[in-house]
């Protein structure tokens, strides 16, 4: 069976999702309340991807370029760019909170 | 480890208009080398100079060393320029290896031009204007439709290598829009006033032009 993958958004209105029941996948037993998705659940399946490798190549851009395929300066633009979506994350998070 | 995404969906097109893309560094400068050096033989062998970045001129004799000299002072004068822009807007967040590579690798459409210069009829014509400047208005309709021919021929990849020239940088300094825009077309005007004097001081000074020219 294919993994589902998580729903962050709202598929009606567009707004963050909050996970409000937890299940133990052995004892059935459930937790209720309203928790927060994790920052990095937010990103899409290739930006996961791409932290994962980050994260696995020591944060070796040469090596993760290799990996890729692709030249230093794409990786790195990438991961520019990927900083500039967790800030932006993050401010909307706060935003939120407040 | 898990699947890098997919590559993009037209890799010939990357390729001809981003080979950034794929390729920077160290393996873009032997590359780009490697390219200019050939460019410029191709150019002795058509007597066509690229004296400035954005020129490209047929007629004068030279040795071979001045071909390639104008090569390298062409790709070293717009990546300086280029760098000097990226250090003022994204600091040392650019790697000059980078820049300088991708550089040399973006004149790669160069090498068509000299090819094209050998096109029947136009060394005549180009040695004939060179020998008299003058004679340009006395040309009988087929030379001059061989001028416009040429011209028109090597117009397409001046546009081609000038629009490499800036998605190196681009990708090289990560600057993106009217940023880049603007820095790029400063930094090519500037360096094509400074790369054009250069070549003209070397050449009066090594007797290739004469000092009264």
């Amino acid at each position: 069976m294919a993994i589902k993958s998580l729903p962050t958004v709202c598929p009606s209105c567009g707004c963050g999702l909050k996970v409000k029941r937890l299940e133990c996948a052995h004892c059935a037993t459930a937790v209720e309340g309203e928790f927060e998705l994790p920052l990095l659940t937010k990103l899409n399946a290739e930006d996961q991807d791409f932290i994962m490798n980050f994260i696995k190549t020591s944060g070796n851009l040469k090596e993760l370029a290799k990996l890729y395929g692709v030249s230093y300066p794409t990786v790195r633009n990438r991961l520019d760019a990927l900083i500039s979506r967790v800030n932006q994350l993050e401010q909307n998070q706060e935003n939120q909170s407040q | 480890m898990t699947q890098p995404p997919a590559l993009p969906q037209k890799p010939l097109r990357t390729w001809l208009f981003n080979p950034f893309y794929y390729v920077a560094g160290v393996k873009a400068l032997a590359i780009g080398l490697v390219i200019i050096v050939a460019a410029s033989l191709l150019g002795a062998v058509s007597n066509s100079h690229f004296d400035g970045i954005l020129d490209f001129h047929t007629g004068l004799n030279a040795p071979v060393w001045a071909f390639v000299v104008e090569g390298l002072i062409d790709w070293l004068c717009l990546s300086v320029f280029l760098y000097i822009a990226g250090l003022i807007l994204v600091g040392f967040r650019a790697r000059a290896i980078d820049l300088f590579g991708t550089q040399a690798l973006a004149r790669w459409p160069s090498i068509g031009m000299p090819i094209i210069a050998l096109f029947p009829g136009f060394q005549e014509t180009t040695k004939a204007i060179a020998a008299n400047p003058t004679a340009i208005s006395s040309l009988p309709p087929g030379q001059i439709a061989v001028l416009i021919v040429v011209t028109l021929m090597t117009l397409p990849f001046i546009v081609w290598m000038v629009a490499l020239m800036y998605r190196a940088y681009a990708v090289s300094c990560n600057i993106k829009g009217a940023k880049a825009i603007v820095s790029f077309i400063i930094a090519l005007i500037l360096s094509e006033i400074v790369s054009k004097a250069a070549i003209v001081i070397l050449f009066m000074q090594m007797g290739i032009i004469p000092l009264s020219a």
